[in-house]
């Protein structure tokens, strides 16, 4: 079937979940808690016998990192949040509207990708305040371009949360979707450490984590500089790992939320 | 042309489940515009799943149907335009105020902004939701959100609104007051309207017409007098203290020419079972949430489809017992009904008949025929008492529901 898309259809989707984003304070406090114990216990104490990585010191290394885990959580549980639309039969709403699969779940995923950055606009910002990034005239240009890249990552993961959230028909499989794909996700993307010191397989697990990509990309936009082993070219080569990322996930999650059930 | 008045027009729509269960049969019947048509049938029966076809959430095995003059299968979208659909388990947002969900749904059907404000207000003031319109839904009663789904059900003007069991689960008096909303939009509106159900009372209230389905098919469709008309006469209920003298008297009545047909009936109180089992069985096919509409259902048991909760498990094999342990000794088969002429002065009559067959009665009814004896004529089965097939019920419901939302549309 021909699934014509609709402008009004994507935006109200997306406005539904800004709305509801804006309402659950407590997700947003406690995220931005989370994101500051993290920097705070592990960025001042682990920093505090590490030193840093070669110029930058440990703090700052963390930063995009823990920018990167607050986009990662935000953005696949807003993805899988359709769950809770069928649950409580909202997606029927939706369904029988004379609208497009792909549109709601275009909006959706424009929905989740907005508000998870915006999530991540509040980090970097507490992360500033921290002083985790060095003020200058280009970490103004750096922070803008972040938000772009924060953009970018969400997206994707988003796309991955609604192919989960289409597939799982059960609140149960949440604690092994945060287990076995958030979390390994998350400590692969090289937030704690850089890649080039640590043991080969550990490379390459870390090399297939998407999410590892976009926190490069944070941190060549707020650092200046990313690991030298993806050279000086490592954002363009980031930036085109998490499109064709993007891509896919977006295309996997609009497929399988298409032919999910209700 | 007929075609004209008819605002929906179905032939022979048939859905067939897994390759097995024909849960709708090749059903044919047309709706005029302005009409308040009731599917009155037992859980099961294909109420829902013909809505779905027409609401073209769910494709056709075989068969067609316009709406508005819209070909369900060629143009669903205008198809969708043309209709409102109140589902039976809730849809609403409940972190969303009231006209916030009617904004989302006048934004969803492309009303400009103007004219969704003035319809906004205009029905949550129908509905009397005008105070309460800015609160989160989570906030309201059970019959609040009903009135708020079936204002947006209505918002974008549609000629045709679908009521999937709009009283199910709601108290008597919240029950009526969303009969008389009904019936006002109906008037005032000019919305045809469709609604399932299986109390008989309702569909007697509100129909103009009603078809009574069962197991797929049409079995009668007709005004609820008419209906009731083709049962002349009287209805005398013979209540036994021992179930087992049915077998035994059955015969001797069956010799009366002048009784007309009979009907074995279950006691009243297989109803509440039933009605609460049938709840319990809607949950575990995970398509009602959790808020209190369950209150003995654990919420272990919540969201996994094909979980038995406990207590269902219990009644199942409870239910079993009964059809297989206890066959002669019915206890909810403990009731005769008949249909005679002049009911009033046969009861002498039969009383002596029973009395001479030394059987003890335990009192004896008379009255007019209702749709519950409509429907027991038509099916053979009192739609209060599913007990006799609910084996078979509870299969078909199931399988129903798990490959009804498997294959809806999008």
């Amino acid at each position: 079937m021909v699934q014509p898309l609709s402008g009004q259809a994507i935006y109200v989707v997306l406005l539904r979940e800004l709305k509801q984003y804006w309402r659950a304070k407590a997700r947003i406090i406690s995220s931005v808690a989370q994101s500051f114990f993290f920097l705070a216990v592990f960025g001042l104490g682990i920093g505090s016998f590490v030193g840093g990585f070669g110029s930058i010191n440990y703090l700052s290394y963390m930063a995009p990192g823990v920018i990167g885990m607050g986009l990662l959580f935000g953005s696949v549980f807003s993805g899988v949040s359709v769950i809770f639309d069928r649950q409580f039969g909202f997606m029927k709403e939706m369904l029988v509207a004379p609208v497009s699969r792909t549109s709601i779940i275009l909006g959706k995923i424009l929905g989740g990708a907005v508000t998870a950055s915006i999530q991540g606009i509040i980090l970097m910002a507490v992360a500033g305040i921290m002083g985790a990034f060095t003020p200058t005239i280009t970490l103004v240009a750096g922070a803008l371009a972040a938000v772009g890249v924060m953009l970018l990552i969400t997206a994707g993961f988003v796309g991955l949360g609604v192919a989960i959230g289409s597939t799982l028909n059960d609140f149960h499989a949440f604690q092994l979707l945060s287990t076995f794909v958030i979390w390994p996700l998350f400590m692969l993307s090289g937030v704690f450490f850089p890649i080039d010191v640590v043991p080969l397989p550990l490379q390459v697990a870390m090399l297939f984590d998407p999410m590892f990509y976009g926190v490069e990309l944070l941190r060549w936009c707020l650092l200046g500089a990313g690991t030298p082993l993806l050279g000086p070219l490592g954002w363009l080569i980031s930036l085109g790992v998490l499109i064709g990322f993007n891509a896919l996930m977006i295309g996997v999650g609009t497929y399988l939320f298409s032919r999910a059930q209700v | 042309m007929s075609k004209i008045n008819n605002i929906i027009d179905v032939k022979a729509l048939t859905k067939v489940f897994n390759g097995k269960v024909r849960a709708v049969d090749g059903i044919s019947f047309t709706v005029k515009e302005g009409e308040i048509l009731g599917f009155l049938g037992p859980n099961g029966a294909g109420k829902t799943t013909t809505l779905n076809m027409l609401a073209t959430l769910l494709r056709p095995t075989s068969g067609s149907a316009t709406v508005n003059s819209h070909n369900i299968l060629e143009d669903a979208d205008a198809v969708r335009r043309s209709i409102g659909y109140v589902f039976q388990d809730p849809t609403l947002d409940l972190e969303l105020t009231g006209r916030e969900n009617l904004d989302f749904h006048g934004r969803l059907y492309g009303l400009e902004r103007i004219v969704r404000q003035q319809r906004i207000e205009e029905m949550l003031e129908v509905v009397q939701l005008t105070d309460r319109a800015d609160d989160l839904v989570k906030t309201y009663s059970g019959g609040m959100k009903r009135r708020l789904e079936i204002a947006r059900g209505l918002l974008h003007h549609p000629k045709v609104l679908f009521l999937d069991e709009p009283t199910l689960g709601l108290d008597p008096q919240t029950r009526r007051s969303i009969w008389e909303h009904v019936q006002r939009l109906n008037q005032e509106k000019n919305v045809t309207i469709i609604l399932t159900t299986h109390y008989t009372e309702e569909a007697d209230y509100l129909c103009e017409r009603i078809l009574i389905i069962d197991f797929g098919k049409i079995v009668a469709l007709d005004t609820p007098g008419k209906l009731k008309a083709r049962l002349e006469g009287d209805v005398v209920s013979l209540v036994f203290k021992d179930p087992a003298v049915i077998v035994r008297i059955r015969p001797l009545l069956e010799e009366k020419e002048w009784i007309r047909s009979i009907n074995v009936v279950a006691s009243g109180n297989s109803y509440a079972t039933m009605s609460h089992m049938m709840q319990m069985m809607r949950g575990m096919s995970g398509s009602i949430g959790i808020g209190g509409m369950m209150p003995g259902m654990d919420s272990g048991s919540i969201g996994g489809r094909g979980k038995i909760p406990k207590q269902v498990q219990q009644m199942l094999a409870k239910g079993m017992a009964d059809e297989n342990g206890q066959r002669g000794r019915d206890k909810g088969a403990k009731c005769l009904n008949l249909l005679v002429d002049n009911g009033g002065h046969r009861i002498p009559e039969i009383v002596k008949l029973v009395d001479e067959a030394g059987v003890i009665l335990e009192s004896v009814e008379l009255h007019k025929p209702t749709l519950d004896d409509v429907f027991l004529s038509v099916t053979g089965r009192d739609i209060r008492d599913e007990r006799g097939s609910f084996m078979e019920m509870a299969r078909r419901h199931r399988i129903v529901q798990q490959a009804r939302g498997r294959r809806i549309r999008g």
